[in-house]
């Protein structure tokens, strides 16, 4: 194999290789275990620079395994993958430190880790599948790794919201089989990289093709949590925190978001999309979840559960824009995809680090917290400020792409449901920075041992991610006129992406 | 590209948006900066006096490509705005200096500053809108600073209506920014003028910017949460960022291009309505900064209509846009100036003192009047000239404008009678601070100075054109008219007469009752809070009348109420019927 081929496999491997070695170390080796962690967190990172850089100069990665004829596995890097594995790439080292801290002292890390990893590897494999086959291998290797992290804890609680997680995940799986195998007898294998092929059935098989496109859709929507397929979500946030950071901002519903950009894209193309009148009915469907996740979310009084209801909403986004299939609204659903996760990974690890410290679980624990926490605080202000739409954090960008993309489009009722979300979000997000730090502290904090031998307000590995994350949001924002923002990648993916 | 020049156009936003983040970054870096919050207006200021009109430059990498630029109007807006941001920066580090939470103050003050002065450079709409969120949102810190229960209450009222505003205008930049295909403000308004989402266009930016101009009925928050924000943050809420409304309906209204005739007429109306409005609802508060800000409604509702005509007239753009710069630097500075001035005027224990600033008091009090020769009164010269280069709407404006002048007067008067009431210092020997009076003193002088040189660039001979007999008289009347009224309230019977009217602050929330504060709180701010005491600012000149009967009728703020919507509402026939 050429070095072409290595690169794409080698990202992979740096995942999955940890992931298998950490499930056959003994249970009391902690530093073996976080050694493989981190180096093979930092690995990636320095795998998915390269191919970022070659990527940039135009080069398209793959490498392929034929098991039986017609059935290839095909990883394949072009900027569309690159996207998302640099997210899941650069987030999952942050998540890793954070996890690492937050697991400390506690049982089944072996098994906790082994999973995390497998779980990013998939999510790498969706991101790099070149095929619809190999995107369905990987997608459901994710269900399957997921479930072990959400019911991690072992309680009563943990173990009903596996159950109702597998019951809607494993659902789902069924119709987007069955989509892509009746594509599959239609066109044959479908490549990613030959570009959308069924245009050439739209006049034999028009019904057909809108049929699997909903097949497709049902299949994919279940993970990005489009309504009603959503209801897992908020059950899953049980989960410890680093998993439900990881579940909302990199892994499952991006998964999920990603699968219709690709069906949208390079399994039916935006042309198509249009001829075959699928698009608005989607983004219809997009904009209900947005607007129900926020009313939802609106009532949950437990921060994690607003966090997700939340998450209902913003992954919308992404479907969204890249429904509305106009070139500067699919802009702003791809860019959501790396804004979104940046704020939201933000606020989970900003909630776990207010949990983990001084024990505040609910939204009106959290009086005074920004006395206490200041730089965590600051962190979650500035992710939920992104959130609402606030211009220079990346969620301004988003929001603004989306809003001129669908005006360019002839859509101009999506304003109205973006300009009510950003409403909506306000009244959910604001009084929560109001009682951090405005707010008169309640009364004493039940500290926690994170405290103790840390220079910062809690351990350094709770401290340090959301610090990070939110600065990255806010960097992703104020610079977004930079090619290399996510916003320039974006583009770029449109413009090679568009017309198709 | 970049010389002094432009780095300047920088420095004017970057110093005191980095001085905000290292006055938050460092506990113990913090109280060393804090000396230099007011120093951090003075590279705006530089840049409105030193840098030509023209000068740009553009970041392409921050944000969707930054733009910064000044012209002419943004010059003057500049300047008056820098200003009044450091005279209240100087008046805070005396009047704040023993607050526990200076810090944080100090902070918001900063950021709130950076974004009223950036969305004045901004010459792209993502950037203005960056500045102008960041004004609005920073200013919340200002408003709930005393985090006292009138305090919260204001700010709730803020941020519920700020919020609203900032949807408004995002929609509204992005249907703009559609139609024109580009984000360069300066080819926004004639893209809106022809794009056929114009109305839908119009209606949002008027509702964002008239949230901040307080247009009425959109002022509901404003003369709650401006006295409610220390002095200082007051007299910059009421100079500066009110102004920021107007600056932004002067850059985004298709004011140079024909066919929103109805949009100026309907403007032009609800200008002269929030005129009236607020002098009405003004005049029976019983607080200094209450009375001021519902003058500055007013005020507002004054250049409002000199905008809105100019949608039925656009050829009479180059004239308003000079009117409305200088209606906008008088009443800045002399309202800020008013505002530092009742805080002057709470710190002095001597009779005699007190005497001399209630004096001093008086001459910005004449100048928003608009006494011949102050700043108000060539302000409204100016704002007359609209009229005679001929647009129809304005016919009758020199009738109005005398009119609003005796109503202004009144409650000018009305404001010198509270202020002196409220006026109850802790200790008799007291002597107001050098740091208190040097910069209201400023504020006064300047907006004197700052006008007659506008005006000179509008007149040849000011002197001879301002002091024409003429003029003198038309400007003196309505003044010494006012003055004759608010005489008359001083006799017995008209006192007891006027007694039983009381128009609770923040008018319509208060007096809708359960819902206005549905509206208010409705938004689940502070959601499931413990039940909230009804919450009464002290009226420290309320006359306490033993009657049972009467009592009950002054706790009735509908009766107010009615009277103010009653004389409204004949007001606006008797100019539309």
């Amino acid at each position: 194999m050429t070095v072409a081929a290595w690169l794409p496999v080698a990202t992979l491997l740096s995942s999955l290789t940890p992931g298998l070695l950490i499930f056959a170390l003994p249970a009391g080796a902690h530093r073996t275990r976080i050694a493989f962690n981190l180096i093979g967190a930092a690995l990636k990172l320095v795998l998915v620079a390269l191919l970022l850089w070659g990527v940039w100069l135009g080069e398209r990665y793959e490498a392929r395994l034929t098991l039986v004829p017609e059935l290839d596995l095909v990883l394949r890097v072009d900027p569309l993958a690159m996207l998302f594995v640099t997210l899941s790439a650069g987030l999952w080292f942050v998540t890793t430190i954070y996890a690492i801290s937050y697991l400390a002292g506690t049982e089944h890390q072996n098994r906790f880790f082994g999973f995390f990893a497998i779980c990013v590897a998939a999510t790498t494999g969706i991101a790099l599948a070149g095929n619809a086959i190999t995107f369905l291998i990987f997608y459901e290797l994710l269900t399957l790794s997921t479930w072990p992290l959400v019911v991690h804890r072992g309680d009563a609680g943990s173990l009903a919201a596996g159950r109702h997680y597998l019951a809607y995940t494993l659902a789902g799986s069924a119709p987007l089989l069955l989509g892509v195998v009746w594509m599959q007898s239609l066109t044959g294998p479908v490549e990613f990289a030959e570009g959308p092929q069924l245009g050439a059935h739209l006049d034999t098989d028009r019904g057909l093709l809108i049929l699997i496109f909903w097949l497709l859709i049902a299949g994919l929507g279940v993970k990005a949590a489009l309504v009603p397929l959503h209801g897992w979500l908020p059950t899953a946030m049980v989960a410890p925190a680093p998993v439900s950071a990881l579940l909302h901002a990199v892994a499952v519903v991006k998964a999920g978001a990603f699968g219709i950009v690709r069906v949208v894209h390079d399994v039916y193309g935006t042309t198509l999309v249009r001829e075959l009148g699928v698009g608005l009915p989607l983004a219809l469907l997009a904009a209900a979840t947005i607007l129900y996740g926020s009313v939802l979310a609106l009532r949950q009084t437990d921060l994690k559960r607003r966090l997700a209801f939340s998450t209902v909403s913003q992954v919308s986004y992404i479907t969204l824009g890249v429904a509305l299939a106009g070139p500067i609204a699919t802009i702003g659903g791809l860019v959501h995809l790396i804004h979104q996760g940046l704020m939201k990974i933000t606020m989970f690890f900003c909630a776990g680090a207010f949990a983990e410290t001084v024990h505040a679980h609910r939204i009106d624990q959290l009086d005074g917290i920004g006395r206490r926490m200041p730089w965590t605080t600051l962190a979650f202000s500035v992710a939920a400020l992104g959130m609402i739409g606030v211009p220079p954090v990346a969620g301004f960008i988003s929001k603004w792409y989306l809003g001129t993309g669908a005006l360019e489009a002839g859509q101009p009722w999506v304003i109205f449901v973006l300009g009510a979300s950003s409403l909506l979000n306000a009244a959910y997000f604001l009084p929560v920075l109001y009682r951090a730090w405005f707010r008169p502290p309640a009364g004493c904090w039940h500290e926690d041992a994170h405290r103790a031998g840390s220079r910062f307000e809690t351990s350094a590995g709770l401290f340090l991610p959301p610090v990070v994350t939110a600065a990255a949001a806010l960097a992703a924002g104020l610079f977004a006129g930079f090619a290399a923002s996510p916003l320039g990648w974006a583009t770029l993916i449109a413009a090679l992406g568009h017309g198709r | 590209m970049s010389g002094p020049a432009e780095a300047g156009l920088i420095a004017a936003v970057a110093a005191p948006l980095a001085l905000a983040l290292l006055t938050v970054a460092g506990a113990r870096l913090g109280p060393r900066l804090a000396v230099l919050t007011p120093v951090a207006a003075l590279p705006a200021l530089a840049v409105a006096l030193f840098v030509p009109a023209g000068t740009g430059i553009v970041l392409p990498g921050v944000l969707l490509g930054l733009d910064l630029r000044i012209d002419p109007v943004a010059r003057v807006f500049l300047g008056f705005t820098a200003l009044i941001w450091a005279a209240a920066g100087l008046y805070g580090r005396t009047y704040l200096a023993a607050d526990a939470g200076r810090l944080r103050f100090d902070a918001f003050f900063l950021a709130t500053m950076a974004g009223n002065l950036g969305l004045i450079l901004a010459a792209d709409v993502a950037g203005f809108y960056l500045f102008f969120s960041l004004m609005t949102l920073a200013a919340y810190g200002l408003v709930i600073h005393d985090g006292t229960p009138f305090a919260r209450r204001a700010g709730q009222a803020y941020i519920v209506l700020a919020v609203l505003g900032e949807a408004c205008l995002l929609l509204g930049f992005m249907l703009a920014a559609a139609a024109a295909d580009g984000r360069a403000i300066a080819g926004l308004p004639a893209a809106v003028a022809a794009s056929p989402a114009r109305d839908l266009t119009l209606a949002l930016l008027l509702a964002g910017f008239g949230i901040k101009a307080g247009m009425v009925p959109l002022h509901v928050w404003l003369p709650v949460a401006h006295p409610a924000a220390p002095t200082p943050a007051s007299a910059a809420l009421s100079g500066a960022i009110i102004k920021a409304g107007i600056f932004g309906l002067l850059r985004f209204l298709p004011l140079g291009e024909a066919g929103a005739e109805a949009w100026g007429a309907a403007i032009v109306a609800l200008g002269f309505f929030t005129a009236c409005y607020g002098v009405l609802a003004g005049l029976p508060q019983h607080r200094p900064k209450t009375v001021l800000a519902y003058s500055s409604l007013s005020q507002m509702g004054l250049i409002l209509a000199g905008i809105g005509s100019v949608l039925i007239d656009p050829a009479a753009l180059p004239l308003a846009l000079a009117a409305t710069a200088l209606y906008a630097t008088h009443h800045g500075l002399a309202k800020a100036g008013l505002f530092l001035g009742v805080g002057v005027l709470a710190t002095a224990g001597r009779r005699a003192h007190r005497r001399l600033i209630l004096a001093a008091l008086v001459v910005p009090a004449l100048a928003i009047a608009g006494a011949p020769l102050t700043s108000g009164a060539l302000a409204k010269l100016a704002l007359k000239d609209i009229a005679t280069t001929g647009g129809a709407a304005w016919a009758d404006a020199e009738r109005l404008l005398s009119f609003a002048s005796v109503g202004t007067t009144l409650l000018m008067a009305r404001f010198l009678v509270v202020a002196w009431r409220a006026a109850r210092p802790a200790t008799a020997a007291a002597v107001p601070r050098a740091g208190l009076w040097l910069p209201w003193l400023t504020l006064v002088i300047a907006g004197f100075a700052a006008a007659w040189a506008l005006f000179t660039e509008l007149h040849d001979e000011p002197l001879t054109y301002a002091a024409a007999p003429g003029r003198l008289w038309t400007q003196s009347w309505p003044v010494l008219l006012g003055a004759l009224l608010a005489g008359l309230a001083f006799l017995p019977s008209v006192r007891r007469a006027l007694a039983p009217i009381a128009i609770p602050e923040g008018d319509v929330i208060a007096a809708a009752g359960p819902l206005g504060r549905m509206v208010v709180t409705g938004a689940g701010l502070a959601a499931r809070r413990s039940p909230k005491p009804a919450v009464r600012p002290p009226r420290p000149g309320a006359v306490t009348r033993p009657a049972a009967a009467e009592a009950r009728l002054r706790r009735w703020p509908v009766t107010g109420m009615t009277l103010l919507l009653v004389a409204a509402a004949l007001l606006a026939a008797l100019r539309f019927g």
